[in-house]
């Protein structure tokens, strides 16, 4: 049943696949997950990174703000000029690349998760009040989101954190107030939706509080959609942070992050090449991991969803 | 329908003006919260209490925030944005001078981005039901991984620096020069009958037209893609088939015309993101547009300059969505009737 189920959500997205959800829904879901090699590789390379985060004092062979004046741009140990003790190379200031990789994993994560969570509760909450209340929360939702979207991200972001001042904090909370138009849009519309089937009705009638109809009817049913934007806003996150550190206005300076590693190695790109292709590798490679858990979360949730988050 | 399309247009315009005084005064209060001191940064580091205090005057900076947010919005109201700290020039003046060039890469990557997201969104098409399904659907996921920021670097990497097939630094070779007419350097180098400097600034502006390109386009794709994909459950196409058109007759004549509309649509939203993605890109390449101004602006704590600059964000967002919604009006008969 599953199988098939899942082969027909290939063949043709765009067929409803409602009917067959009757038993089950989210043990289906989760068989369904299981055998998602998107999931499956998207998880596996988050998994990796999370050990790097965590484990990164114990992992990194030197500290990442050491400089080894006497190794300066030194290549990674596979080539004829690299060392065996700096196995990825070093920067212009003789830092080791590896550390400075597995430490960046850190700042990457920690905006990854929390910017996101962050956007998330804040945007369905909105996205909850406007769809369901209707009248003049779902007005004035609905023109913040389009005040908001009148500005580019990377440009809003940017403002913010002028205003704001660096540092991980502020870098977080500025993510957290550009992107939660990225789920209030989407999940708005599935709630309008939503609040129309006759079980949320039902609730009202069987006297449910309207805050209670909201927690156990609506917000379940767009659950699916909000666990994949989240992971898709994870790998946003990821980039902009990234953006910021890029254009020196993210993280404090001794904090290592992959984007001051990518503005420090471009200033000697004619010379040592790796200070750059390692940490652009590593944010591509992690926005993939994101990307492709989002992609399958989507696929094995809800096929019908496909056209809806995209957009 | 009386009035038609520029009834629309009108309507619009209406409705977005509230917009830009909102986000004029989202951009200011935000920017008064600054922690760092932009007097201080413009001064000279000997500089005496008192000659501080004179140049907050000056700049007006020691008044209450709503009454400096008059002033500015009294500027904009007769064309200028106030004078740029670092500069000591009019805003509206560095701004004319660099827009133009954002705009000419922003055209010439929406123009790729086109392509590249029609023609990718066609091949997925064609490769539905077959081996290459799966590995396109995987390359697609992995372009989508890269923001435009590194497909730019990556460009100068693999095409600059090691293939050294194409210039990666401002506009133009060093010691070429066209008059400046336009600002549009392409029109501009037209009107000066310069073919091979066109060429230059066309080379110049390659890389970096396709790193925006590419930031964008594999969205379209997959939109394209997927409404191709509705589009084929339609009966119009069951008809066409039972009519005994080839599936290529029926992509052309039927399918597509169909499937494009949701991708315009989506257009409107890249592209706005497409104008935002230049502030990196214009930095990585040396690019004198408005982007690598802001990122200057910003570094330096230049107050006018980023208020400035982010409010021609806001306006050229707004313009780009009005634009995509008329062609979307022109091009679906449906929604004509409706309105």
């Amino acid at each position: 049943m599953t199988a098939v189920r899942h082969q027909a959500a290939q063949a043709t997205a765009a067929q409803p696949a409602a009917p067959q959800r009757t038993q089950g829904p989210w043990r289906a879901m989760l068989r369904n997950l299981r055998r998602s090699p998107r999931v499956m590789v998207g998880g596996g390379i988050l998994a990796i990174l999370v050990v790097c985060a965590l484990l990164a004092p114990h992992l990194a062979p030197h500290d990442p703000n050491h400089q080894d004046l006497l190794a300066q741009l030194l290549p990674p140990a596979w080539s004829a000029e690299g060392k065996a003790e700096h196995p990825l190379g070093t920067d212009n200031l003789g830092r080791d690349t590896l550390s400075r990789l597995i430490y960046g994993a850190r700042v990457a994560l920690v905006v990854a998760i929390t910017a996101s969570l962050g956007a998330m509760v804040l945007g369905t909450t909105l996205a909850l009040l406007a769809g369901y209340f209707g009248g003049w929360v779902d007005w004035l939702v609905s023109r913040a989101v389009e005040l908001w979207l009148s500005f580019p991200p990377v440009v809003l972001s940017l403002i913010l954190i002028v205003g704001f001042g660096i540092g991980l904090g502020n870098v977080i909370l500025a993510i957290i107030l550009v992107d939660w138009t990225r789920f209030c849009r989407v999940i708005r519309s599935e709630v309008l939706i939503v609040r129309r089937q006759d079980y949320v009705d039902a609730a009202r009638l069987a006297g449910f509080s309207h805050f209670r109809t909201l927690w156990r009817e609506v917000l379940p049913a767009v659950a699916p959609l909000v666990l994949t934007l989240l992971s898709l806003e994870m790998g946003i996150a990821v980039i902009v942070e990234a953006i910021l550190s890029f254009v020196g206005m993210s993280v404090e300076s001794t904090v290592p992050a992959w984007g001051v590693m990518i503005a420090d190695g471009r200033r000697d790109m004619f010379q040592a090449v790796w200070g750059m292709i390692l940490p652009i590798g590593a944010i591509i490679v992690t926005v993939l991991g994101f990307n492709l858990l989002g992609d399958g979360l989507r696929r094995a949730l809800d096929p019908k969803l496909r056209q809806r988050v995209i957009q | 329908m009386s009035g038609g399309i520029f009834g629309v247009i009108a309507r619009r315009i209406i409705v977005a003006f509230p917009i830009v005084v909102l986000a004029s005064i989202l951009v200011f209060v935000v920017l008064r919260l600054i922690p760092a001191d932009p007097v201080a940064m413009s001064v000279p580091p000997n500089a005496t209490r008192d000659e501080v205090e004179a140049m907050r005057r000056a700049l007006g900076l020691h008044l209450p925030i709503h009454e400096q947010y008059w002033i500015w919005l009294s500027k904009i109201l007769t064309g200028t944005l106030g004078n740029s700290i670092t500069f000591a020039q009019p805003v509206h003046r560095l701004i004319g001078q660099s827009l133009p060039a954002t705009i000419e890469l922003v055209v010439l990557a929406a123009f790729f981005a086109t392509i590249i997201g029609l023609a990718g969104g066609l091949l997925m098409h064609r490769l539905q039901g077959t081996a290459g399904e799966q590995a396109a659907d995987l390359g697609s996921t992995l372009i989508m991984s890269v923001p435009e920021f590194l497909w730019a670097i990556f460009f100068i990497l693999l095409f600059g620096v090691a293939l050294q097939w194409f210039p990666f630094s401002g506009r133009l070779d060093p010691g070429i020069s066209v008059p400046r007419e336009t600002g549009f350097l392409l029109i501009d180098c037209l009107i000066a009958a310069r073919p091979g400097v066109f060429l230059n600034a066309l080379e110049h502006m390659l890389l970096p037209a396709l790193a925006l390109a590419f930031g964008t386009a594999p969205l379209l794709m997959r939109v394209l893609r997927s409404s191709l994909m509705e589009v084929a459950q339609e009966d119009y196409v069951t008809m066409a088939r039972l009519r005994g058109l080839s599936e290529r007759q029926i992509l052309v004549r039927h399918a597509f015309k169909n499937a494009f509309l949701p991708t315009l649509t989506l257009m409107g939203v890249q592209f706005s993101f497409l104008f935002g993605g230049t502030l990196l890109v214009e930095v990585i390449y040396g690019y004198p547009g408005i982007g690598n101004m802001m990122v200057e602006a910003v570094r330096n704590a230049d107050l006018p300059i980023i208020q400035g600059v982010a409010l021609v964000y806001a306006v050229a967002v707004l313009v780009i969505n009005l634009g995509v919604d008329v062609l979307v009006l022109l091009l679906n008969p449906k929604l004509r009737v409706a309105r």
